[in-house]
C-alpha cells in the first residue's frame, strides 16, 4: 500500500515538474530565439508585427552587418587581445601555481596570500588609478595595455585554481622527476604541465570566457573606434543604429553565434571551466 | 645537470642541499618561477590599489595638478552627497533580492533537474547558455525586451488579458530597478544551478536512499536532509553572489545607464560616472568611493563567513 501510494504521488509531482521544467527552458531559450528571427527581418517586418517568422529570411543582412561596420575590426581587436592574454595569464600563473605548490620555501604562505589576494579585488578599486598607470606609460588606448591589465587581473583566479589541482600531484612524480636528473624547469614543463593539463584546459577555457565578454576595463582603457573590442563595438554599433532593430539583431546575431556554436562542440569544457572557482 | 639548473643554481644555494630532494629549491628558481606573476600583480593590481588610497585622500584634477585634501572626500560623501546614499540604497537592495534569488532560484532549477525531469542531461546545458553571454548581449535582448511598444514583456500580459499591467518598464523609476535585477538574475541563475547540481550528485547516495526507505516526502527530504548537507555549498555561494551585485556595472549600464532619475544609479555606475562622465574633472572624489565601498564589501565578507561558519559549529 506505501509503495502504491509513493507511486501515485510521483505520478502526481511529475506533471508540474515536467510543466515547470519546459516553462523555463522557455524562459531562457525564447529570447534567443526571438534574437535568431529577427535577426534575419528587416526593421519595418518587424515592427509591422515583432513575433513573426521570417519569411523571406534575408540572410544577406549579415554580409550587410558585417561590411558595413567595423565589425570585422571589433571581432579581431577581441581575438588578439584574447588569445595573448589567455596564452599569458595561462603560463605565468601555472609557473606561480607551481612554485607554491612545490616548493618548501620561506615567505611561501606570504606570496600565496599576497598573489590571492587578488581574489578580493574589485576591478572598481582598480579601474581609475589603472587609468592614470596606463596614461603615464603610454599605454592608455593600446590593445597592449587592455592585455597587461587582463593578465594582471586575471593571474589571482588563475593561481588559485591551478594552485589547488597541482598540490594534489602526487611527489613521488617529482622525487623521480629529479633523480632522473630533470632540472626545475625540466620538472615543470615535462611533468607539471602535462599532468596538470585538465586544470589548465578549465582556466584556460574560464579566462577565454570572461576575458571575451569583458567590458568595464575595455571602455574605460580604450576610445578609438578601431581599438573597440567586440562588446564594446556592439554597444557602439547599437548607438549609431539605435532606430534600426532588425540591423542590431543581426549584429547581435552575429556575437551570440560563434559562443553558442563553441558551447555546442565543448559543453561540458566550458560548463566545468566557468564554474571552476565555486564548485570544489 | 641540464645547463638551466646550473645557471639558476648559481644564484641560489641549490648545491647545499640534496639535488634529489625536489622540494627544495634555490632562490634563482623561486624567483623566476614567480617574478614574472608578482610583476604583473604588483604594477597592475596592487599598485593601483594604492594609487586609488592615495587619490581618495586628494583632489587629482587635469594636468597632474594633485591637491591633499585630507578626509574631505569621505566627509562629502557620507554626509553631503544625495545621490551616494541613493546608489547604496539601490546597491543594497539590488544585492540582496538578487542574491537570494540566484542562490535559491538556482538551487530549485538544480533540484527539478536532480529529480530526473524529462530531458535533464539537455537541459542542464540549455539552461547555463545566458551565463556565457556578455552583459552586452543580455542587457540588448532585454532592453527590447522591456520595450513598451513592441517588447516580449508587455506582449505576454497583453495576451494574458493583463494588459492594464503594461509598463514602459526601464523608463519608469519605480520598476526600472527591479527590471534590471530580471535580467541579471535571468543570466546568473544557470549558474547556481550547476553548481548546486555537482553538489547534489556528490551527496552520499546511501543518506537519500535511507530517507527513501523511511517514506521521508519529497519537501521533509528537502528541508532536513538536502539543504543541510549543501550548507557549505548555499554559504559559498551567497558569499560570491553577493560580492558580485556589491559591485554591478555592465548590465545598469548597457539597460538605463543609471537612470531614470538615479533610480537604477548603483555605487559603480556612480564612480564611472563622477570619474568619466561629469564635468567635475576630478579622479580624487570617485576614487573616495571605490575605496570605502571595497572596505564595506570586506567587512560584509567577513561577517558573513563569521557567522556562518559560528552556525556551522553550533550544528555540526
Amino acid at each position: 500500500m506505501v509503495a502504491g501510494m509513493r507511486f501515485g504521488f510521483e505520478q502526481i509531482r511529475r506533471l508540474p515538474l515536467a510543466l515547470f521544467v519546459l516553462l523555463y527552458t522557455v524562459v531562457t531559450g525564447g529570447p534567443f530565439l526571438w534574437v535568431a528571427t529577427m535577426s534575419l527581418r528587416t526593421t519595418s517586418e518587424i515592427f509591422k508585427d515583432p513575433y513573426g517568422y521570417p519569411s523571406p529570411a534575408h540572410w544577406e543582412k549579415f554580409a550587410d552587418a558585417w561590411t558595413k561596420s567595423n565589425y570585422h575590426t571589433y571581432f579581431w581587436n577581441s581575438v588578439v587581445v584574447v588569445v595573448i592574454a589567455v596564452a599569458l595569464v595561462t603560463v605565468i600563473g601555472a609557473m606561480a601555481a607551481h612554485c607554491l605548490a612545490r616548493y618548501r620555501f620561506r615567505g611561501n604562505r606570504l606570496m600565496r596570500f599576497l598573489i590571492l589576494s587578488g581574489l578580493v579585488l574589485p576591478p572598481q578599486l582598480l579601474i581609475l588609478a589603472l587609468f592614470q598607470i596606463l596614461l603615464d606609460v603610454n599605454l592608455y588606448n593600446t590593445l597592449t595595455g587592455l592585455v597587461v591589465v587582463y593578465v594582471a587581473t586575471h593571474i589571482a583566479m588563475t593561481v588559485y585554481i591551478l594552485e589547488g589541482f597541482f598540490m594534489q600531484i602526487p611527489q613521488d612524480l617529482f622525487d623521480a622527476a629529479r633523480m632522473d636528473g630533470y632540472s626545475d624547469f625540466e620538472i615543470f614543463w615535462r611533468v607539471t604541465m602535462p599532468v596538470g593539463a585538465p586544470a589548465i584546459f578549465t582556466t584556460v577555457t574560464l579566462n577565454f570566457i570572461i576575458l571575451w565578454n569583458e567590458f568595464l576595463f575595455a571602455v574605460v582603457l580604450l576610445t578609438d573606434d578601431d581599438k573597440r573590442t567586440l562588446p564594446l563595438g556592439i554597444m557602439h554599433f547599437m548607438g549609431s543604429h539605435q532606430l534600426d532593430v532588425g540591423m542590431v539583431a543581426t549584429g547581435l546575431m552575429i556575437a551570440i553565434l560563434p559562443v553558442i556554436l563553441i558551447y555546442g562542440f565543448f559543453s561540458e569544457t566550458m560548463i566545468k571551466g566557468m564554474t571552476a572557482g565555486a564548485v570544489r | 645537470m641540464s645547463i638551466s639548473t646550473r645557471f639558476w643554481g648559481f644564484f641560489g644555494r641549490n648545491s647545499a642541499k640534496p639535488e634529489t630532494d625536489a622540494r627544495c629549491a634555490g632562490l634563482g628558481i623561486l624567483v623566476a618561477f614567480l617574478a614574472p606573476a608578482l610583476l604583473f600583480y604588483a604594477g597592475f593590481a596592487i599598485y593601483p590599489v594604492i594609487r586609488t588610497i592615495y587619490n581618495s585622500f586628494h583632489a587629482i584634477k587635469p594636468h597632474g595638478v594633485v591637491e591633499f585634501v585630507g578626509v574631505s572626500n569621505f566627509t562629502t560623501l557620507l554626509f553631503a552627497d544625495a545621490t551616494f546614499w541613493k546608489a547604496v540604497g539601490n546597491t543594497a537592495l539590488f544585492t540582496i533580492v538578487a542574491t537570494i534569488l540566484d542562490v535559491f532560484g538556482g538551487l530549485l532549477l538544480a533540484l527539478c533537474l536532480f529529480a530526473r525531469a524529462p530531458f535533464a542531461g539537455l537541459l542542464r546545458v540549455v539552461w547555463f547558455t545566458p551565463v556565457l553571454m556578455s552583459y552586452v548581449v543580455v542587457g540588448v535582448i532585454w532592453v527590447w525586451i522591456y520595450d513598451y511598444d513592441w517588447g516580449l514583456a508587455n506582449a505576454i500580459l497583453r495576451w494574458l488579458g493583463l494588459g492594464a499591467f503594461e509598463q514602459s518598464w526601464l523608463g519608469h523609476p519605480s520598476t526600472a530597478l527591479w527590471s534590471v535585477l530580471g535580467a541579471h538574475v535571468w543570466k546568473w541563475l544557470g549558474f547556481n544551478m550547476i553548481v548546486f547540481l555537482a553538489a547534489l550528485y556528490a551527496l552520499p547516495g546511501e543518506v537519500l536512499g535511507a530517507a527513501e526507505l523511511d517514506n521521508c516526502g519529497w519537501v521533509a527530504k528537502l528541508v532536513y536532509i538536502i539543504v543541510p548537507m549543501l550548507r557549505a555549498t548555499i554559504v559559498n555561494l551567497l558569499v560570491l553572489s553577493f560580492i558580485g551585485k556589491m559591485m554591478v556595472f555592465d548590465l545598469i549600464w548597457i539597460m538605463t545607464g543609471g537612470g531614470p532619475l538615479w533610480s537604477t544609479e548603483t555605487v559603480s555606475t556612480y564612480v564611472y560616472k563622477r570619474a568619466f562622465e561629469w564635468n567635475t574633472f576630478d579622479l580624487g572624489y570617485p576614487s573616495a568611493i571605490a575605496v570605502l565601498w571595497f572596505v564595506i564589501i570586506l567587512a560584509f565578507i567577513a561577517v558573513m563567513t563569521q557567522l556562518l561558519r559560528q552556525r556551522d559549529k553550533l550544528e555540526f
